[in-house]
């Protein structure tokens, strides 16, 4: 990498490593270090071969959504992100948005890094599926499919959210899913 | 509210309350990118491993017994430095190794979201000193003594492979394989050579389109590899061993090349895990097996090993300073550092004192390696080829591969 490509990507990471920083986190179920980590390493390898690169940003969007997925694989990877505190699903039920929130947070930590990697992929990416496919690299009945067994499976972790499915069938409470 | 809308919620909760990435990032990046260069040169390093062997023992194709090619190319032990090459185009070579050939990627796209890495290979001429283009060939692995080369075609994973004689450039023998072949590496006595099997196009990349931009971005398939597993083979007898599987392991590279250990009874390759450098061993079943005592400290990613008597192991980069890298010299038995010698990345030994190594040049910012051979207990380079640094063609790029001249 000569001078003039590393102050492109010295540019890049000066603008974008925040944004991006946001979705390493999320991908990590919250996790902060663990979040740094897995940017970390994408922007390594986007630095690898930067000159080839058209477009960085999708570039190392890319890396990190597969890398996460590829961590989850990895036997010394954690399965499951730990939270200081496991969720108390026997709680009294609290109504308020904020609760709630609380309570997906800890429950989101909890999901495969692919469940989480889809919803990220679908709820704040706001990616359409079949882009989500793509990114992925399975087929958009995958990802519906994953997507449905996230939501189940959250609900099944934080049963404070059974009050919002009242009038939602839940047809599958499958587990985890895993990949081999 | 129903359920997506709570994740989305608590998904830019969560966006919302990070702070800024902090300041330095980029450098952090640059800085650990320059430490882990050797990962994508591990199949050059560690192909030169293979192919550094003791010039006694080399097994010779019959065409070699008429080989009239002048003395001192070849056999000689000087040092022949070309400071301002790079790429090379005349011999470089110190002590007991020479580089014998170098190669370059490309980018092929091939099919929609496919493309593969293709290589081009330079092959030292040995009776003009000078490295010729040979388009031939995928993969080069050169024979201890600079004579035969082990040659894949251009199509990937091959079903033979060639002996090259590198003073005519003709193939002398082709051994048909029974699995696809991605990948060679000489035993370090010469007298075998190691093919990995693969299923796929070892090199190959994938593409993401980004429907906003209409843009791809390449990348090597993450989380599976394409290797099968190895056969065995004599190049003298051309015979085959039987091949043997190896487990799809996720730990490995897409591709992942085995080598030899230095007596040639295991076989490893790199592995991907938690800190850089891990080696996993097999034996010549395909069966896991410990690392030998003496290859347990070493790093797959530091191309040099052993020293030729064995009593010394090439480490990684230990320390930088302004201008100047050092490289950790072990006992290979303790794994305890003994001394430290110039280099970023210790490629291959010269002797058992001196080592050729990719070094930083002097006076530039950024990370511009340049050949050099360096010496147990000294401080003073000296310096084989021009600076590696990025251009407009994919020449800057070039890997070496050295053997035992």
């Amino acid at each position: 990498m000569d001078g003039e490509a590393q102050a492109g990507f010295r540019e890049f990471v000066e603008n974008r490593s925040s944004a991006l920083l946001r979705t390493a986190v999320l991908l990590s179920g919250g996790d902060r270090h663990a979040g740094e980590d897995l940017l970390q390493n994408a922007l390594i390898k986007a630095a690898g071969r930067w000159h080839r690169i058209d477009e960085p940003e999708a570039y190392v969007r890319q890396i990190l959504y597969r890398q996460q997925i590829s961590r989850w694989r990895l036997k010394w990877w954690r399965r499951e992100v730990s939270v200081a505190e496991p969720p108390d699903t026997g709680a009294v039920y609290d109504d308020s948005a904020a609760e709630l929130r609380l309570v997906m947070r800890g429950a989101l930590a909890r999901l495969t890094a692919r469940q989480r990697t889809v919803l990220v992929l679908r709820y704040f990416e706001d990616l359409p599926e079949a882009e989500v496919a793509a990114i992925l690299g399975c087929s958009v009945g995958t990802v519906r499919s994953t997507t449905h067994r996230s939501l189940a499976r959250l609900r099944a972790l934080a049963p404070e959210l059974a009050a919002l499915t009242a009038v939602e069938r839940v047809p599958d409470f499958s587990p985890v899913e895993v990949r081999p | 509210m129903n359920v997506e809308e709570l994740v989305r919620d608590a998904l830019r909760e969560t966006a919302e309350a990070q702070s800024p990435a902090g300041p330095g990032l980029a450098d952090r990046v640059l800085a650990v990118r320059r430490r882990r260069r050797g990962r994508r040169i591990a199949a050059a390093a560690a192909a030169t491993v293979a192919v550094v062997a003791l010039a006694v023992a080399v097994p010779q194709l019959e065409s070699a017994k008429d080989d009239v090619r002048p003395a001192g190319l070849l056999d000689g032990s000087g040092t022949s430095a070309h400071p301002d090459q790079s790429p090379p185009r005349e011999l470089i070579a110190a002590g007991e190794v020479a580089l014998a050939a170098y190669y370059t990627t490309e980018l092929q796209e091939r099919i929609g979201e496919h493309a593969v890495d293709l290589r081009t290979y330079w092959l030292l001429d040995p009776e003009s000193g000078r490295y010729e283009k040979d388009t031939r060939w995928s993969f080069v692995a050169v024979s201890p003594g600079l004579r035969t080369a082990a040659v894949l075609e251009r199509t990937l994973p091959a079903k033979r492979i060639g002996l090259l004689d590198l003073a005519t450039g003709e193939v002398e023998r082709w051994i048909p394989v029974r699995h696809g072949v991605g990948g060679l590496a000489y035993s370090y006595d010469g007298t075998k050579l190691l093919a990995t099997t693969y299923d796929e196009h070892p090199d190959l990349r994938e593409g993401t389109y980004n429907a906003k931009t209409g843009g791809i971005g390449w990348h090597e398939p993450v989380g599976r590899t394409a290797r099968t597993g190895f056969t065995v083979l004599d190049p003298t007898q051309g015979t085959e061993d039987p091949w043997r599987g190896l487990p799809s392991d996720r730990n490995a590279n897409f591709r992942s090349d085995l080598q030899f250990s230095r007596d040639g009874r295991l076989v490893y390759s790199k592995i991907v895990g938690s800190r850089d450098g891990m080696q996993k061993f097999y034996d010549l079943t395909g069966a896991a097996v410990a690392a030998p005592a003496e290859e347990r400290h070493l790093r797959s990613d530091v191309g040099a090993r052993l020293s030729p008597d064995g009593t010394l192991a090439a480490l990684g980069l230990t320390k930088e300073v302004p201008d100047k890298s050092y490289s950790s010299i072990r006992d290979p038995r303790t794994g305890e550092e003994i001394t430290r010698v110039r280099g970023a990345e210790l490629i291959a030994w010269a002797d058992d004192r001196r080592l050729i190594a990719w070094e930083r040049s002097a006076g530039k910012e950024a990370y511009e390696p340049r050949l050099a051979l360096v010496t147990l207990g000294s401080d003073t380079v000296q310096w084989l080829s021009g600076p590696r640094t990025q251009g407009d063609s994919v020449e800057w790029d070039w890997e070496p591969v050295f053997a035992r001249r």
